[in-house]
């Protein structure tokens, strides 16, 4: 999704942002470093704001340097957010993240949002989620993802282009996989 | 050649000062990167980048859906929830 939307954008003032949520990673996904996540692809993008700069030095001047808070990664995303025409914010496996900075996720985009209606939101996750995410956006648009056949196809094509036992292989057998797998998968997702 | 000294000297001297200038921008940036998170989602990006299927998964950008989500002009345009089981390459969609 970055891709396509970084190639629409290409040179305006658009921002594409993306997060990845990850089971093996949850201490360090904490709401604060994934909002703040976001505000360091805004710095990357086109420099550091002067309100950044401020905010930061201003954390230096306290004793032992003071660590982001969240209320203050809610607040600067709020003022970076006015600069730009539209933001694209995309997370990816949102199911991963620990429930409750899930929920502290959710509920703080939705206040950004309000403030930033120039923000526009991407979800990626496991059904599962799906109450909490209508929970704070009660009209987010669902897209249920299941591979078709062709892509199924496609990735067959290329496992057995990189298979490590070619030898094992003829003609029929790969025309076989390829009629055979992809029919199975559809079979068992009309059933789901 | 005498007169050309000076001249030199003084483009070295501005040289150095610019070159400082920039390394202290950086060292403060640096941290203020730090401060602001220590995670690095561009890294992953680019793993999910080399690891993607061209092609697999590209009718999701054809769905109406996603394209008023990522064309329509108007402000407070809802989340878009894309929704799937393991496996089925909600990360890998281009």
């Amino acid at each position: 999704m970055i891709d396509s939307l970084c190639d629409k954008a290409g040179g305006k003032d658009i921002a594409v942002v993306g997060l990845y949520c990850d089971f093996l990673a949850q201490q360090e996904q904490s709401t604060t470093s994934m909002l703040g996540a976001i505000l360091k692809q805004f710095a990357s993008r086109g420099g550091i704001p002067g309100h950044i700069r401020e905010a930061f030095q201003k954390a230096k001047r306290e004793f032992g340097g003071r660590s982001l808070r969240l209320p203050d990664v809610v607040e600067i995303l709020k003022k970076s957010s006015t600069s730009l025409e539209r933001i694209f914010v995309c997370i990816d496996a949102l199911d991963e993240l620990v429930p409750k900075y899930r929920r502290e996720l959710l509920r703080l985009l939705y206040e950004i949002v309000q403030v930033s209606p120039n923000m526009r939101i991407l979800l990626t996750g496991r059904p599962h989620i799906d109450d909490e995410v209508a929970e704070y956006f009660s009209k987010a648009v669902r897209i249920p993802v299941s591979p078709t056949q062709g892509d199924i196809r496609s990735y067959l094509k290329m496992r057995l282009d990189v298979d490590t036992t070619p030898k094992a292989m003829d003609d029929e057998l790969r025309a076989d996989i390829m009629r055979v797998i992809p029919e199975k998968i559809s079979e068992m997702q009309a059933r789901i | 050649m005498s007169s050309g000294r000076p001249q030199v000297t003084g483009n070295i001297n501005s040289f150095n000062s610019i070159i400082n200038f920039v390394t202290e921008i950086d060292a403060e940036g640096c941290q203020i990167m730090k401060w602001l998170s220590l995670l690095e989602p561009q890294q992953r990006h680019q793993g999910v980048r080399i690891d993607r299927l061209d092609g697999v998964g590209n009718w999701v950008l054809e769905t109406n859906e996603f394209r008023k989500w990522c064309d329509g002009k108007d402000d407070c345009v809802e989340p878009l929830f894309c929704c799937g089981d393991p496996g089925v390459g909600k990360t890998y969609l281009r």
